[in-house]
């Protein structure tokens, strides 16, 4: 009987010293990690060699990277009307893709103005927040959405860094659709 | 006597008028002396060059490859010349144990056991070159085919380092278990001697129990049997797989199907001049000149000529084929004209000298019978065989197919400093083992005392007459 109960003993002993180790809320330990943190930057990585400490770096002011288009209407009201008189879409018959501009549209716009279009997202039905305006209320242009798109509106923030150019447009086509359907 | 027929023309192998205490006396006296002052200079000396050693090693893992004098075309040089060397010179310990016992060898029975720990040893020395040479030794367990979460990946088993681990892993065990049953029934000749409480509570733990009844005895014949001839094709295959480490690549001067048989020649070579060397020492040191006689000297002698003689015949297939192929790279290899001319000449002629040259005093039966010729003939030969294993890694990869890849190797303290720690380490094991292990199988010498002892003989002889 005794003899069982040292055995008993010594087996808890050996799982308690095997699995006391294992603190879930840190990192585990590593064997020898050779190449296991990067030499190299990483995009998102801690950097103490720059004043802000981030391995990212903002560009310089006014450089324009291959590939890349400036947005020339300034953030303000002029800007807006301007865009919304002159801004027209750049999609040519190759680059519209209505099936991708409903898809990023239900990803980026959906939760606050609706999947019609109508200002009944998700979080104005859970009424996290109101005064989400109807499409067919508004007087819309491609080029005022594009605008609102880049730079946000009142208590709308920029979209800019979440779309491309090009994907702004093909939201573009479909808050102009959804507005169609709204006002027939 | 007159049941027993034995030629008259064979010389005893047990030389005074030994009976079987004597021959117990005589073996286990070096085990229950006390050391005396030789010993304590001998192996202070192999302990400072084994730690000197570690330290070598400590500093290459700690530091890295980079403090060896390896470049970038020659990635091999010393730690695998002394790795090759090593497991070399192990292999005649098992050829003693193994081979002569399939071939009902008489004389092996007074030196198959030092030869065997001279193997054990060896092997040890060899096993560090693989991991240290590595880049990254901790991660060796990396060679073994273990299930992982890695989604199980393995190893690649194409490659002759893999089936290096598996042939040096195995002689290793193998070579061990074999030797340790042959001491089982001499720990417990020790046990039974020994006074103090201590030492027999150690021999009794080391002879597992042996009692020696008649059925252990038959089992233990059947056993060794078996070993020995299991031993066997492991010793030529293990050589072998050492050769191919450099046969099956494509450098000139190693892709050479000569390479298994010349490797196991020059290993059962080197290995029976470390023998010859070692116990050229012991029998003075231990006093067992009556065991390890002229007799056995000459025949290990002959062993080296035979395995010498196959080893220059391969020397001179080698310089031959390298000539015959009529390829230009074959020019530069280790036995060409380029490496006899070339910046590793000096390389080129000491392994002429010391191996090819020097062995052949030996067909002088003077030279062969003496204890002084051929204990320096075999250092010559050991010094030989470590160029051999050079010229092959060093001048082949000095010059390969690209002349803008030529270079050469130089050493550093730390390649040359680890080769010297491993000999310390030897000299440690070899030194402790000849203070605690019955150096002499002393239940294999006491089967031939009435057949091979002097006095016995002597008895015989006169009845015939």
């Amino acid at each position: 009987m005794r003899n069982t109960i040292t055995k008993i003993a010594a087996i808890l002993f050996v799982a308690i010293a095997f699995t006391s180790c294992n603190d879930k809320t840190k990192p585990q330990v590593q064997y020898m990690p050779d190449m296991y943190t990067s030499v190299a930057y990483e995009p998102y990585g801690v950097n103490t060699a720059f004043a802000n400490g981030m391995d990212s770096q903002l560009p310089v002011e006014g450089t324009i990277a291959r590939g890349q288009v400036p947005y020339d209407y300034p953030n303000s009201n002029d800007g807006y009307e301007a865009a919304k008189k002159e801004l027209k879409s750049p999609l040519t018959v190759y680059t519209k893709d209505s099936e991708k501009g409903k898809a990023l549209y239900g990803i980026y716009c959906a939760v606050c103005h609706g999947k019609k279009g109508d200002g009944q997202g998700d979080l104005v039905k859970r009424e996290k927040f109101l005064g989400i305006p109807n499409y067919k209320d508004r007087d819309l242009t491609e080029g005022s959405i594009y605008h609102v798109i880049m730079y946000g509106r009142n208590l709308m923030g920029s979209h800019a860094s979440q779309l491309t150019g090009e994907e702004r447009w093909q939201v573009v086509e479909h808050v102009q659709k959804l507005r169609n359907d709204l006002l027939k | 006597m007159s049941s027993h027929y034995e030629a008259p023309i064979r010389e005893p192998l047990v030389l005074g008028e030994k009976s079987y205490h004597d021959i117990t006396v005589d073996i286990a006296k070096p085990i229950e002396g006390k050391a005396n002052k030789n010993w304590y200079i001998a192996f202070t000396i192999s302990l400072i060059a084994f730690l000197w050693g570690i330290g070598c090693i400590t500093y290459t893992i700690g530091t890295g490859i980079g403090v060896w004098g390896l470049n970038k075309n020659i990635g091999w040089a010393w730690d695998i010349t002394n790795f090759v060397w090593w497991v070399g010179i192990g292999h005649a310990g098992t050829l003693i144990s193994a081979v002569l016992l399939l071939f009902r060898q008489r004389w092996r029975m007074a030196i198959n056991r030092s030869a065997e720990a001279m193997t054990i040893f060896a092997v040890f020395q060899a096993g560090l070159f693989p991991l240290i040479h590595m880049g990254r030794p901790w991660n060796g367990y990396w060679v073994l085919p273990i299930p992982n979460q890695f989604g199980s990946l393995w190893v690649n088993f194409n490659s002759p380092l893999l089936w290096d681990v598996f042939a040096i892993s195995t002689y290793l065990s193998v070579s061990l278990v074999f030797w340790w049953t042959g001491l089982l029934p001499d720990f417990a000749m020790l046990r039974d001697r020994a006074v103090k409480p201590f030492q027999k509570k150690i021999y009794a733990l080391l002879s597992f129990g042996w009692s020696g009844r008649a059925k252990d005895w038959q089992r233990f014949e059947e056993v060794s049997l078996v070993l020995a001839g299991l031993a066997t094709p492991l010793v030529l295959s293990v050589h072998t797989i050492v050769s191919m480490d450099f046969a099956t690549s494509i450098n000139p001067g190693w892709h050479s199907t000569i390479f298994p048989p010349y490797f196991v020649a020059g290993a059962i070579f080197s290995g029976f001049a470390m023998v010859q060397t070692l116990l050229g020492i012991m029998r003075k040191v231990t006093n067992l000149e009556n065991y390890i006689t002229r007799l056995h000297v000459e025949y290990m002698n002959m062993v080296i000529m035979l395995t010498g003689g196959i080893v220059a015949v391969a020397y001179a297939s080698e310089f031959f084929i390298a000539w015959y192929t009529g390829s230009p790279y074959e020019n530069f290899t280790y036995m060409s004209v380029g490496a006899a001319t070339g910046a590793y000449g000096w390389a080129f002629w000491s392994l002429i000298l010391f191996n090819i040259l020097i062995p052949q005093l030996l067909w002088v039966r003077k030279f062969r019978r003496s204890f002084i010729a051929s204990f320096l003939i075999s250092i010559a030969i050991n010094i030989g065989m470590w160029f051999e294993r050079f010229d092959i890694i060093a001048i082949v990869l000095s010059k390969g197919h690209l002349p803008s890849t030529w270079t050469r190797f130089e050493p550093t303290f730390v390649d040359i400093g680890i080769f010297i720690g491993t000999i310390g380490f030897f000299g440690v094991l070899f030194l402790l083992y000849a203070r605690t292990f019955p150096v002499i199988a002393q239940a294999e010498v006491k089967s031939i005392l009435k057949v091979s002892g002097e006095n016995y003989k002597k008895l015989r002889d006169g009845n015939h007459e």
